[in-house]
């Protein structure tokens, strides 16, 4: 599936509230596909259709507004009770490669790729390129090994994932590595982060729920001031 | 791109319908009950939860089907107030409200027992009562202000207690002395039954499922499964738990308690199983009562939705989103009931047995439900869970009769509290929903059956300027061909939505639109004496929708509004009429409606296949206001002195009018010699209320031909215009 090009990426965003998030990041990602995804969070003593009679035009207003400001991009509204399904479903109904969270950043500069290993590595590597071939960013692609593990290891993978990226098309110049030895990947990745103008990750595997993002990803996600990309694992 | 229309996301699975119904029905019931159980029935009293339970499978069975058909919300209520009309509907909504109450105030009262019963200081009623008061305080505060990510809390405490039980009836099975069985039933069979009526409460959590129907994935599989599986589970644990708890203590001393079931487990499991089951039942009194107040809120947006309450209970809080003004309104009354308790030395069983008799009197209404939708088989019922042949009628039948069998063995003041509600249903009806809400119900068509070979006229309606004016036409053409079979009109109202799919609920979202469209409709089709059928539909493309429904009624006859604009964005006639009237395979009308009047019709006439239809379609359009059609020819002179060209326009009229079949009296004939064709026909046409042009040729491929004559009456005719063409 590494269709190199046609990134899309679901944009989802609370209607629910008064504020729009902040959204700066996309302006900046270049020939990206956005698909923006309102969903009003449902309390679940509640009716959802009781709500969309009631908030359903606010909601698509406010929508729309956040649509205004970042290019009109497809829009979808959803009420619903469970945010982390809806979010999964229409990024699957709508063909998104990868999910944006909100976060502060008024340039794209800098983008930081943790990689974890094999896992979802395909995806992850085809969604950077698309993204640097889209603007004019430089990557980082970080690793982190075990204290007592080889680096080599960390190594190889790292640079075997740039080499994927050069047959990409992406320039060398754009694109370096960095190994940690700390062993401690979720506090390097938060620490890191805050140099960086947007984080990649990669979805975890599906948890017993299927959510999308599992309980380390949403830590880093929580902790992490800067937007990040978080590439879907589809089989 | 902007948004178009807003979804609802479907998000409970299996595991969750399974607790929600399971969870709620598992508990409270079993751990309060048994006392009063083995009272009036004996040891006999497994017999009475083996049969409620059955009476629950029979409508969980009928409930499947119809929730399978239209998963919306609303549950037991919906499916009445649809089949047998708004004052059934009023009835049932009432009752489950208030039965949903009976049955939190049951529950929250049977909590407080267990709590103060083990504890010898705090005896009482009064701190029974006000522990459930205080219980019910905090669970409509968890409500008022909302929870989310509940489910997974619930989950937890439905296996605790759904373990505890399995503890006590396992361990429970090696005490039983047989001979606490003997007499089996003391009391008899009157006695067996009447208990059903006590214990029914005890199986209301599968009607929950089908209240939150509209938010349940994959409906057609998860909806039957969850209830019937839940209804059975629950039977055979509840018929163990009976028999182990009177097999263990004769069934006099089990009557006397109030907290029976831990009584049961003091004589094997020791204080630290009572310490389980004391903490099994609070939890157990929690959730149900949650879930109770949860489906009772459901039920009052429900009504209010369609119309049979005001729609003041519908209004979510601005702050925390939850439907604050039903769950205060449904609290304070429970609250009220509680209170009673205090009086009321009998009040657990009386509110038990007027939960069930409200649930019963439902139950009996949705299995006649059932036998009207599939009588009057209306469109969009198309359940995806449909009983088989044997089971329907049985099903249906049985289950009123079992359910008025138990009924009828209630006490006499439950008989008349529960007869009160229905009385206040019948009551509101009267005073303040009719008139109100057009809800006929589809009690009438059941009876009648369907008509045989119906002419059928589809009218696609959605503009609400426009569609009045497009049924009365539609009503004339329909009417009209009488001979050709019993006039039919189906109404469609397509909603476009972007992405179509079977995870979200658009359901809901048709009640609006379609309120209006059933009041003008049946409006116009009392008028002009038509059958009227109503068609909603959901789909990406609405050409490619409006197609599809005439495929599927095989329509006679289809009649487009269109705004008259010519030539748009690549198209003929719009994105939407181009494929209609390329590929229909019956009449098509297309009408853009100028004026108010149809008046007197004109028909442009000249010679060519379509001429038939077209001086047809003038007729049709003709009886809306009771006039005879002109059909108008218009010939160019051959040469200076030709006097046969008025001759030759009226023989191509009177053969299109023969071969339209239409009498010598029911047109009048014009003919028009000029030399400039396109001038003279708009000059004539104008003096008319409403033109009939024919498409002219074929359409072949994805062309759509159309004459200059055509464009110019379009353009310069201030009439209604009707471009029409034949199948």
């Amino acid at each position: 599936m590494t269709h190199i090009g046609e990134l899309r990426i679901l944009v989802p965003v609370d209607v629910s509230g008064m504020e729009s998030p902040p959204l700066d990041v996309l302006d900046h990602l270049g020939a990206v596909e956005v698909v923006l995804l309102g969903y009003f969070p449902v309390p679940d003593q509640a009716e959802p259709a009781l709500l969309r009679d009631q908030y359903g035009p606010k909601a698509t207003d406010r929508l729309d507004a956040v649509a205004d400001e970042h290019g009109d991009p497809d829009e979808v509204l959803v009420f619903t009770h469970d945010r982390e399904a809806t979010i999964d479903r229409i990024a699957d109904e709508y063909d998104c490669d990868a999910v944006l969270t909100a976060g502060r950043s008024t340039v794209v500069d800098r983008v930081l790729v943790p990689l974890r290993g094999d896992v979802n590595l395909d995806r992850i590597l085809a969604v950077v390129a698309d993204l640097l071939l889209a603007g004019n960013e430089t990557a980082t692609l970080f690793h982190s090994v075990a204290e007592d593990a080889d680096p080599t290891q960390g190594e190889l993978l790292l640079m075997g994932a740039v080499d994927r990226l050069v047959e990409y098309g992406v320039d060398r110049d754009r694109v370096d590595w960095r190994l940690s030895e700390g062993g401690d990947p979720q506090t390097d990745i938060v620490e890191l982060g805050a140099e960086y103008d947007l984080v990649v990750l990669g979805e975890t595997e599906p948890s017993l729920r299927e959510r999308i993002i599992g309980d380390v990803l949403s830590a880093i996600v929580d902790a992490l001031e800067v937007p990040a990309l978080i590439v879907r694992d589809v089989e | 791109m902007s948004a178009e229309g807003s979804e609802l996301e479907r998000t409970l699975g299996f595991v969750e319908a399974m607790t929600l119904g399971g969870g709620t029905m598992i508990g409270a019931g079993i751990f309060i009950l048994p006392g009063i159980a083995a009272e009036t029935a004996g040891p006999a009293s497994s017999v009475s939860y083996a049969i409620a339970g059955f009476v629950a499978l029979l409508a969980a069975l009928s409930l499947s089907e119809l929730a399978t058909g239209m998963p919306i919300a609303g549950g037991s209520y919906h499916y009445v107030n649809r089949a047998l009309g708004g004052l059934f509907g009023a009835i049932v909504g009432w009752g489950m409200w208030t039965g949903l109450m009976f049955a939190s105030a049951f529950y929250m009262i049977g909590f407080g027992q267990y709590l103060v019963e083990p504890i010898p200081f705090l005896d009482g009623r009064v701190f029974i009562v006000g522990l459930g008061l205080v219980g019910l305080v905090l669970l409509l505060g968890v409500n008022y202000y909302g929870t989310e990510e509940s489910s997974a809390f619930q989950n937890v405490t439905i296996g605790v207690e759904t373990a505890i039980i399995l503890v006590f009836v396992a361990v429970g099975v090696f005490f039983i002395d047989p001979g606490n069985l003997e007499p089996f039933a003391p009391f008899g069979p009157g006695g067996v039954v009447a208990t059903t009526g006590i214990v029914f409460i005890s199986f209301l959590g599968f009607e929950i499922i089908a209240t939150v129907a509209g938010e349940i994935k994959n409906p057609g599989r998860i909806i039957p499964l969850s209830m019937i599986l839940s209804v059975v589970l629950v039977t055979i644990l509840y018929v163990l738990v009976m028999l182990v708890s009177t097999g263990v203590i004769p069934f006099e001393s089990l009557g006397d308690s109030p907290i029976p079931v831990s009584d049961v487990a003091v004589t094997y499991l020791g204080p630290a199983g009572v310490v389980a089951i004391v903490f099994a039942a609070i939890i157990a009194a929690i959730s149900s009562s949650n879930s109770s107040i949860l489906a009772a809120s459901r039920v009052i947006y429900a009504m209010g939705r369609d119309g049979v309450v005001t729609d003041w209970f519908n209004v979510s809080h601005p702050r925390f989103y939850t439907p604050h003004r039903a769950i205060a309104a449904t609290g304070g009354l429970t609250a009220v009931l509680i209170l009673v308790g205090l009086e009321v030395e009998t009040i657990i069983a009386l509110l038990a047995e007027a939960a069930s008799f409200s649930f019963l009197v439902a139950y009996s209404l949705v299995h006649v439900s059932l036998v009207v939708f599939r009588r009057a088989d209306p469109d969009g019922y198309d359940p995806s869970f449909a009983l088989p042949r044997p089971l329907y009628p049985a099903v249906p039948i049985l289950g009123v009769v079992l359910s008025l069998l138990v009924v009828s063995q209630m006490a006499t003041v439950v008989v008349v509290i529960g007869s009160g509600i229905v009385a206040f249903g019948v009551v509101w009806y009267a005073t303040y929903t009719r008139g109100r809400v057009v809800s006929e119900g589809l009690l009438s068509e059941a009876i009648r059956g369907r008509p045989a070979e119906p002419f059928r006229v589809v009218v696609p309606v959605s503009n609400p300027a426009t569609q009045r004016g497009l049924l009365r036409l539609a009503a004339a053409s329909a009417h009209a061909n009488e001979d050709r079979g019993t006039p039919e009109l189906v109404a469609v109202n397509v909603t476009p939505v972007a992405h179509p799919s079977p995870l979200q609920n658009v359901e809901a979202d048709r009640f609006e639109h379609q309120r209006d469209l059933l009041n003008n409709a049946h409006d116009i089709a009392a008028e002009m004496d038509v059958t009227l059928r109503t068609r909603t539909v959901v789909a990406a493309d609405v050409g490619e929708a409006i197609l599809d429904v005439l495929e599927e009624e095989a329509a006679d006859e289809v009649i487009l509004g269109w705004d008259g604009t010519l030539g748009r964005d690549g198209h003929v006639f719009g994105a939407t009429v181009d494929p209609v009237v390329r590929s229909a395979r019956c009449d098509v009308s297309l009408v853009n409606l100028r004026n108010e009047t149809v008046g007197t019709p004109v028909a442009l006439v000249a010679p060519g296949h379509n001429a038939p239809v077209v001086a047809h379609q003038a007729a049709e359009f003709a009886t809306v206001d009771g006039t005879v059609p002109t059909l108008l020819n218009v010939q160019s002179p051959r040469g200076r002195n030709d006097s046969n060209a008025k001759e030759r326009g009226r023989s191509v009229v009177v053969d299109a009018a023969e071969a339209a079949g239409l009498a010598p009296d029911e047109y009048d004939i014009e003919v028009v010699v000029a030399d400039d064709i396109g001038r003279a026909i708009v000059e004539a046409t104008s003096q008319y209320d409403t033109v009939c042009v024919g498409l002219s040729g074929r359409t072949e491929g994805s062309r759509i031909p159309f004459g200059t004559v055509t464009e110019r009456v379009v353009h310069d005719v201030p009439s209604n215009v009707a471009l029409i063409r034949g199948s």
